[in-house]
């Protein structure tokens, strides 16, 4: 039965707009039929006007064809607006999408194909591309190949900056950045997009281990310190700054104990006009330098400050300063001074507490001068820590610690519990507690404190006892045992 | 008892106070970062350096979003962040000594001193966009998906009720309410955005 409009109020429209069923009983029959609640429901959902705009704004995204297709339900990347894209690149890879941008593969077993390059699998992704294993079918090696990712490979600047980056990092030679073999250009089928080919380091990133294993050990710490400053001080050299220093862009060769630098994607020569802009990608500022954060000019101690942070994770486990956001972490990097590494990590020498509050500095003037001081700062340390019998610690890390505050106190204090036992020892018993106050204030030793240490002497011996284990692992352990 | 639709205005903006609120900052920057991208890449700088402005402007936002609440008269939050996104991207162009890149540096200027109107309307006219793209997304993941399907070929698609009714197996009536329920569903969430003002 159809019933009349005037049976169903605004009201009744209203909810049912909100709910999720049908609504009332034969409410559905009646908006099949009845163009006057068709058109009340409507308005009451949107104005006319909102009801166009809404059209216009989600219409205007169908008339782009994506150059590619990615799995529906990723629908933030779909998104065919290529700017839009570009900000939302952050969306994560999968294999699928990342096999889209390769030719059909020749083996089965392969992802797919690029150049003459038989590509195994999906290793990492970032900003500006895709990193895939492959096997250089040619000289039968494997390889890192790096994609530009395809939003941006339209993009004149996108594809200078990649270039930039190769030709950045193929002018490094050293042990510890990771080798580019080519720059190449896919053919035809690979729609001529240009691609890097790297030596493939077996054995994952830092930030992989860092996530397995927590805090690293300290002979461990200060070997990937110590080839990372080398490897930024090689690319110093080339008057090229990183400016993307964290765990994630440093590999280590499973193996042979070697880490190796990459990604020099954000890097900049120092002579780079645009050199003073910050250039941080949202999501991972956690290794920015102060200096970046408030946009001001950089230069080869910034990367110091990412090497500080890096090894600040080393020993905690964790980025030095963290928070819930973005912003909050930007501001933790101008203002706060991270928690001290020994209170999280009670395994790690404070003279390492010391170099990495250094590099840590707000301002680049505090920090190391150059990473090649680190460099060679670190290998002594390391040598130190391998042979604590042969090698001293480095005289500039050697002027003692401050002693925390309660040290000094402790031991006066057991100095003058000392003396007081002594008398109270020597006084014949049973002793009145008034008499054992005279001759405390005699003493002239703090009356107050010593009263309260006699009348509880079982807990003066507990303090003792532990007064000296912290004394024999603040030398033991800090200036000899590196490790347990 | 109907809900009445609480007063959402600029209620997103007065959550940016807190740094701390991850999801309205994450909403904040999904809708105002492609714009403020877009609005640097017009003024012919570079993609690096547009992006750098967008952090700019995100920075400049998160220290200073209290101000802007505490006065009195607040204007629009979006003229004052075309304001910031404006002067960034100005003293991104003038740091450079040969100008901007991109198109010139000169021309980089001149679109610059120009006067506001097509710029503001221009710039509300893709925040639109952003907001609905955005509530589009939330929506869709939180209907069925029939729900969400029928609003599209109709509404976007320009398919006809009967069609979409028949394609989707739904009666004629419920493709009305779909419809209607994914727009009704979208205004709400795309009104703390104040994109009809």
């Amino acid at each position: 039965m159809i019933r009349t409009c005037a049976s169903y109020s605004d009201d009744q429209l209203r909810q049912l707009l909100l709910g999720n069923d049908d609504g009332p009983t034969g409410s559905v029959d009646h908006l099949a039929e009845c163009s006057n609640c068709q058109a009340r429901l409507e308005r009451l959902a949107a104005d006319a006007e909102q009801w166009s705009e809404i059209r216009d704004s989600l219409q205007l995204e169908r008339d782009f064809e994506p150059g590619f297709e990615l799995p529906l339900e990723n629908n933030r990347s779909r998104s065919p607006n290529k700017d839009r894209d570009h900000w939302l690149r952050h969306a994560t890879w999968t294999e699928s999408m990342a096999k889209s941008l390769l030719s059909p593969a020749s083996h089965p077993e392969m992802l797919g194909r690029i150049g003459r390059y038989d590509v195994e699998r999906l290793i990492g992704s970032g900003g500006m591309g895709v990193v895939f294993k492959a096997y250089d079918t040619e000289l039968n090696r494997p390889v890192a190949i790096k994609l530009l990712a395809p939003y941006l490979a339209g993009s004149g600047s996108a594809r200078n900056r990649f270039a930039r980056e190769a030709r950045a990092a193929a002018a490094v030679v050293d042990d510890h950045v990771v080798p580019i073999h080519n720059v190449e250009t896919g053919n035809e089928q690979d729609n001529g997009q240009p691609f890097l080919v790297m030596k493939f380091i077996p054995g994952g990133s830092l930030q992989q281990r860092i996530d397995r294993e927590g805090p690293l050990e300290l002979c461990e710490i200060l070997r990937i310190g110590m080839q990372a400053a080398k490897g930024l001080a090689a690319a110093h050299a080339q008057g090229l700054i990183h400016r993307d220093v964290k765990p994630s862009n440093i590999l280590l060769d499973e193996g042979v104990d070697r880490a190796l630098i990459t990604d020099f994607g954000l890097a900049r020569t120092t002579d780079d006009a645009s050199l003073t802009r910050s250039g941080f990608h949202p999501g991972t500022p956690h290794y920015m330098s102060p200096e970046q954060v408030r946009g001001e000019a950089i230069d080869a101690r910034s990367d110091l400050f990412g090497l500080g942070c890096v090894m600040y994770a080393m020993c905690t486990g964790h980025p030095p300063f963290r928070s819930e956001t973005s912003y909050a972490v930007l501001r933790r990097i101008t203002d706060d001074t991270p928690r001290s590494i020994c209170e999280t990590n009670a395994l790690i020498p404070e003279w390492i507490e010391r170099i990495v509050m250094k590099l840590l500095a707000k301002s680049r003037e505090a920090r190391y001068s150059s990473a090649f001081e680190v460099y060679t700062l670190l290998e002594k340390c390391l040598a130190h820590v391998q042979q604590p019998t042969i090698v001293p610690l480095p005289v500039e890390l050697q002027q003692k610690p401050q002693r925390r505050l309660w040290l000094p106190v402790l031991a006066i204090a057991s100095i003058g519990i000392a003396l007081t036992c002594g008398v109270w020892w020597t006084q014949p018993r049973p002793v009145g507690n008034a008499d054992t106050a005279t001759v405390v204030s005699t003493e002239t030793v703090s009356t107050e404190s010593v009263l309260q240490w006699e009348s509880d002497l079982p807990e003066m011996e507990s303090l003792r006892r532990d007064f000296v284990p912290v004394e024999k692992k603040s030398t033991k352990l800090w200036d000899i045992e590196p490790k347990q | 008892m109907l809900p009445s639709p609480p007063e959402t205005r600029a209620s997103l903006i007065v959550r940016l106070r807190d740094v701390a609120d991850v999801a309205a900052w994450d909403e904040f920057m999904t809708i105002y970062g492609p714009l403020v991208y877009r609005l640097a890449i017009r003024q012919g700088l570079q993609a690096v350096d547009a992006e750098d402005v967008v952090q700019q402007v995100f920075i400049a936002v998160a220290q200073s979003v209290h101000q802007w609440l505490d006065r009195p008269q607040p204007n629009r939050f979006r003229s004052w962040l075309l304001t910031i996104a404006r002067n960034i991207a100005i003293k991104t162009l003038t740091r450079r000594p040969h100008g901007g890149v991109g198109l010139g540096g000169e021309r980089g200027w001149n679109d610059l001193a120009a006067p506001d109107g097509d710029w503001s309307s221009q710039f509300d006219f893709e925040y639109r966009q952003e907001v609905y793209r955005w509530a589009a997304e939330q929506v869709q993941n939180t209907v069925a998906s029939n729900t969400w399907k029928a609003f599209q070929l109709t509404h976007i698609e320009g398919v006809s009720i009967a069609a979409a009714a028949e394609r989707l197996g739904m009666s004629i009536g419920n493709v009305y309410i779909a419809r209607s329920r994914v727009v009704n569903r979208l205004r709400e969430l795309a009104k703390q955005f104040e994109v009809s003002q």
